[in-house]
Order: structure tokens, then sequence, then C-alpha cells
């Protein structure tokens, strides 16, 4: 993973510094509310209904056993034992005294980390493919471009009061794995004949209240002109992007409104003013940094004792079966680590869990965790050998749920409980789910269930192949259904079901939509499959009818 | 108002000149409206001469007129329209303007850096205070990751 030089560490020791400094100014009074606001968001904290929230920035996913043990330690001393990890592979403290928070950067800095733009009107943290490098589709490892990108858009002085916030995601595999469709941009790592590698560049997409599928701006950019055009993308956005109401700010409204040519052709022009100069990369450039991501020291193995262990243990077969993932080098797996277990909202996880997730990294994944988009971890480089150990360990921490892709893995926001934003809860309504499907989530097959507490759809419930949208009626908590999203390659917007349903009535609802699934299903048809054959009336009838 | 510049507060000898304002003998700072009106008139009298620009001002609306200009002064409705960067950004690197580009207008301190970065050589505050810890603000990261625009 790429490590810190001289340069990156002092930039982010004299940002600790400066935001201390801002803190201080603010806490004594000269500086206003308003205008400490953006940089406190620049340094990623919020606040929310009870306490400030803290975002921790995890660059691409990608964390070392060292600063999960930090992550760990912070969550201790300044935080209440545990953090949450995000639908964008970052981590967020939920209390937070604004006073420590200059302390926290201090420790986070200590481990080569920073919270720089995790929230404000600016570049967020890059996000990508949690199995880069290790999947055997991919055409090329992204992560080398999202530290360039990560460095360039890093305090960007030109873009840092921008209408609104921009969100980039890189994928190095034809199944996008990064949700590189609902982001501002999404870069689809391509080789163009020649096997000159290069960028098919996605605009305009976004969740949020108007949800929108990003659209190709550029079939394929040459990695050395990889900055120049995000940069010129930036210009036309920081001229043109609305600021007169701040849901109309993002880069999908200016796509929408500009129409997609001509906000092509100015991106063009910009780019062709600035593509011959600073920004191009050269390949010593680009070497540079790829050189911080080559092939780990795999060894020869096998599988035999693997199975062995298959053929002994049904848990583990379970576990295996659901929670882990082919890897391009024979001997070696990806195992997933859920954290949707029944007793933990999703995305949490204890200060003692990051402590035994970052041992078991040591011991099996050479030390390295990635986090994902559907908020869980991942050890992506355990010899298959090892995995009935790794399997033991994780299920003493709770960690071994074997629930991936099923429908008790599903992505939620923080809701009601925690955030200043959500119109209704969705913590509660995750743990009724979690309750009334824990036995029955395997049999029932991958279905994606994403949950949103407000239209703001942090919890991507319309890309959700089941959504839920919290919605306030007269001061009610109500939830709005829709079936048939998907986040992967061919990302589309779900469809609602009808109208909103009592918060009472959701887990039957669901319960209904799944029957209606198991009923009609063929052999080993997935969810989508069945909901394209029999449309959406077969759900409505039975979840309408029924209450 | 205090104007700081090379890394000092300096003095100020230029006026922006409001609707119902004289014109001064020289070193006014006009805005577009006036100047298309009166150009003749201005380039004819030879007087050191500014103009004032919003963030979001096309530059094509001036661009050809840029050589009459000492000073381009970029003003900021409110501390969080960015607008300004990027046109500054475009006046130095795309029209290659060498000479004053001064923000003026709702400039914070903490701002200073990223402004002087971009490529603004001048920075108008409010207050002496303000100025003061601009010149401090100016020196608080001595790495970049992207190259400084002048």
């Amino acid at each position: 993973m790429y490590l810190y030089n001289e340069f990156d560490q002092t930039l982010v020791n004299e940002r600790v510094e400066q935001y201390r400094d801002q803190t201080t100014r603010y806490l004594n009074g000269e500086l206003t509310e308003e205008q400490f606001r953006p940089l406190r968001l620049m340094n990623g904290l919020y606040i929310q209904t009870h306490a400030p929230m803290l975002r921790v920035n995890i660059p691409y996913g990608l964390l070392s056993s060292k600063q999960l043990r930090m992550l760990a330690h912070i969550s201790h001393k300044y935080d209440k034992d545990y953090g949450h990890f995000t639908t964008r592979q970052n981590m967020q403290f939920n209390w937070p005294e604004l006073e420590r928070v200059p302390d926290i950067l201090a420790d986070l800095a200590s481990v080569q980390m920073h919270s720089i733009q995790s929230s404000g009107n600016c570049i967020r943290n890059t996000t990508s493919d949690p199995l880069a490098g290790v999947c055997a589709d991919e055409i090329e490892d992204p992560r080398p471009y999202c530290e360039i990108i990560r460095q360039w858009s890093t305090l960007h002085p030109e873009f840092s009061y921008l209408p609104r916030k921009f969100k980039i995601a890189v994928s190095g595999s034809p199944k996008d794995r990064a949700a590189t469709q609902v982001h501002d941009i999404g870069l689809h790592v391509k080789k163009d004949e020649s096997g000159q590698v290069g960028f098919e560049v996605l605009v305009g997409g976004g969740l949020g209240r108007t949800p929108v599928i990003g659209q190709t701006i550029a079939p394929f950019i040459a990695e050395e002109d990889l900055l120049s055009y995000l940069e010129a993308i930036l210009r036309t956005y920081n001229r043109f992007g609305r600021r007169d109401n701040k849901y109309k700010a993002r880069i999908k409204i200016l796509v929408r409104e500009t129409g997609l040519d001509t906000f092509k052709e100015q991106v063009e022009q910009e780019w062709a003013s600035i593509k011959d100069g600073q920004l191009k990369l050269t390949k010593d450039n680009i070497q540079r940094v790829k050189n911080y991501f080559t092939p780990l020291n795999y060894e020869t193995a096998n599988d035999e004792a693997l199975e062995q262990h298959l053929a002994n243990s049904g848990a583990f077969r379970q576990w295996f079966q659901q929670n882990t993932k082919a890897h391009k080098q024979p001997g070696y797996r990806v195992a997933f680590i859920s954290l949707k277990s029944p007793n933990c909202p999703p995305g949490d996880i204890t200060n003692v869990q990051m402590e035994h997730v970052a041992n078991l990294a040591d011991q099996f994944s050479f030390g390295q965790i990635r986090t994902t988009h559907d908020q869980n971890l991942a050890l992506t480089d355990v010899k298959s050998s090892d995995l009935y150990a790794l399997w033991q360990q994780l299920t003493a921490q709770e960690l071994a749920t074997a629930n991936i892709g099923t429908i008790t893995d599903m992505i939620c926001c923080p809701g009601l409980d925690f955030c200043s934003l959500a119109n209704a809860s969705s913590i509660d309504i995750a743990q009724g789910i979690t309750d009334r499907f824990s036995d029955s989530a395997i049999d029932t097959g991958n279905i994606s269930l994403k949950m949103s507490g407000c239209m703001n759809g942090c919890g991507h419930h319309s890309i959700g192949e089941i959504g839920i949208l919290g919605v306030d009626k007269k001061g009610e908590q109500w939830y709005q259904l829709t079936l048939g999203g998907s986040d992967s390659h061919q990302s589309k917007l779900g469809e609602r079901l009808g109208k909103a349903i009592a918060k009472d009535d959701v887990v039957d609802a669901i319960d209904d939509i799944v029957h209606v699934y198991k009923a009609n299903r063929t052999d080993n048809e997935d969810f989508a499959s069945t909901l394209q054959r029999i449309g959406l009336q077969p759900f409505k009838d039975k979840v309408y009818d029924a209450h | 108002m205090t104007l700081i510049k090379n890394n000092d507060i300096v003095q100020d000898h230029w006026t922006v000149l409001d609707e119902n304002q004289a014109l001064q003998a020289d070193h006014n700072i006009i805005d577009l409206d006036y100047w298309n009106v009166n150009k003749d008139a201005l380039i004819a009298s030879k007087a050191p001469l500014g103009l004032l620009v919003q963030g979001d001002t096309n530059p094509d609306q001036f661009i050809d007129d840029i050589q009459h200009f000492e000073l381009i002064a970029i003003n900021f409705p409110t501390f969080v329209d960015g607008r300004g960067y990027s046109l500054v950004k475009t006046l130095r690197e795309k029209h290659h303007y060498t000479q004053e580009i001064r923000a003026i207008g709702e400039v914070l301190p903490d701002q200073a850096l990223y402004l002087t970065r971009v490529g603004f050589d001048a920075l108008e505050f409010s207050t002496k205070e303000a100025g003061l810890l601009a010149l401090e603000k100016l020196n608080e990261f001595s790495v970049f990751y992207q190259a400084a625009t002048n």
C-alpha cells in the first residue's frame, strides 16, 4: 500500500496544526459559527443530533493493521468504544468532543491518516473496488490511480469552495464493485487497441434527492491525461454549477440542465488549454506510485487442508460459501468480515473487534484490511489453508455471520438516531429485518437491501434490489419501498412499489416481498430476474392486500 | 480596508469607483458596465485603470480589452463562493495576465493561502487584524501537492 514520505507527512502534520488553531479561534469567539463551519467540515467534522460526528478518510478503502489499531484506540479514548463504516469506505465516530478533535487528527496523522475533505463542498475521498489487485477480472489495479487522484485533490486550492460536494470512484474491473455510476465522476479502467491504459469517464451520477445514473462523457482518456481531464471537469463545474439552491448544486443537475453534449463541449474546450500542461502524468510519475502496489509475496499453496475442513464442518462450509470469494492467486481466497451480525447496527464495529481484525490481518492477510461500500471488511489475501483458523477466530468475535450478499447484509444509514437530516429511524428497522431473516437469509438467496432514513439517500436505497426510504408524514415515521434497483455494472434505479408503509408494517412488507420472490422463482433465479419476469404487480398485490 | 501583497501590508493606491462617485485622477477600479460605456474616453485619458469583475463574469466579456487594465479585482459575494478561484486561474494560465489580480469582498484570512496559490497576488481585508492574521496564515503550509499559479 502507499506509504507517506516526508512530504506527505509534513502536509498532514501542518494540516493538524492549522485545524488546531482554527478550533482555538472558534472556541475563543474569533471565528463565527458561519466562518468555522466550512473549515470544520473540510476536516470531517459535522454537528449532529447529539454530538459532533467525525468522518475519517480511508483512502480507496485500504487500511493497514496499524491504522486499524489506531482507529480502535481513537474510538476508545475519544468516543464510545465503537466506530461506524460508511458506504464510501470511511469510518465515522459519533461522539467525539469538538475540543478534542485536533488531538484525534494528530493521532491519525501519526499513522498516515487524516480526515481532510471527508465532508464539505470539496473533492471527497476517492473510493474504489475492495477487491482491487486481487480479483481475476481486473484490467489494471485502480489503486495507484486512486492515490494519484488523492494527492491531486488534497488541499486543492481551486476546488475547495465548490457548489457542492464532489465524489469520485474508480473501478479497475468490468464488474463494477465501486458504484461508479452513482458518483459525480466514475472512472473505469480501459485499455485501447494498442494496450495503452486509460479511463472511460462517467459524469453526473449520484443518489440523494434526485438519483441519476452517470453518463459517459469520454469513452477513453489516456492515463497520462487523467488529472488534466478531471481538472477540466471540476473547473467547468466550479464555474457553472448552481449556487442558488443547494439541492440543485450537484454536478448531475448541471449536466442535466446544460445537456451532456454542451457540457462535454465546455469540458473539452477547457481541457484543450491545459491538456499538455503541468498536470500531464509521465510514465515515471505513474510507475513511482505503482511501485507501492506490486503483488504481495504469495506462497505456493493448495486447497487440500481447506477441502478437509469443508467436508467436516457445516457451519464453516456455509461461511466459506457465503463470505469468501475467488482470488487471482491459486491457493488464496478473499474473506469478507460481515459487520451485519444480529446484535449490531449495520457497519458498526467495537474497538475490541477492531483490535482483533488488525491481529487477524497480521496473522493471515499481509497486515492489510479493506473496507467495502457495503459497510463490511475484507481480508483479501488469505491462504485457503488458513481459512478455517480465521473463521474460528472471527466466530469468537461475532464477525463470522455468514450473510454477505444476503438480505441481512443490508446497507443502512445511521438514521434518526444520530443524523440531524433524517426523517425516520433506520437502525431499528434493520434490527427487525435481521431478526426476521437471520435463519432464512442464505436459503432466500442474495438480495441487496438498502435503507436510508431520509431522501438524501446515504443508505443508497434507490439502487437496492429492495430499497427502503424513511419519510416524515405529519410527525410520524413512514417508509417508501422500491424494488429492482441495482448498483452493479448496469446500475438502475428502483421502482416505487406503492404508497408509504407505516413503521410497524415494514418488516412484514419485506417478508411479503421475499415470499412472492420465493414462490415465483425458478430453480436458481435471482431476485432481479424474477422481478423482471413477473413484474411489480404480484409484489404490490401481496404487500398492499395484506395491509 | 487593509491590503496585503508580497507578504506584507501595503498602501493601497487604488479606488473602487461606486455608482455615485466621480472618477479620480487615476488608479480607478471601474466595473464592466462603466468600461463599456466610457471605453473611448478612458483609453484616451491614459490614466492607470483597474477593472472590477465578479467571480462568475465570463472572461470573454473583457478579455479582448485586458491590455488596458493594470489591475483586475475579483469580487467575492460570500466567502463560500469559489468561482473567483477558477476565474483567476483562467486569467493567469490561459490568458497569461501578469499584472495585479486582487481578491475583494468577503474574503477570510483562512483563505489567504489558497487564494494566493491560485493566482491572486493582492488580498483586501476589512480590518488590519484580519490582514495581519492572513499574513500568518500564508505560512501555514510548507508543502503542496499542486503547483502554484504565478
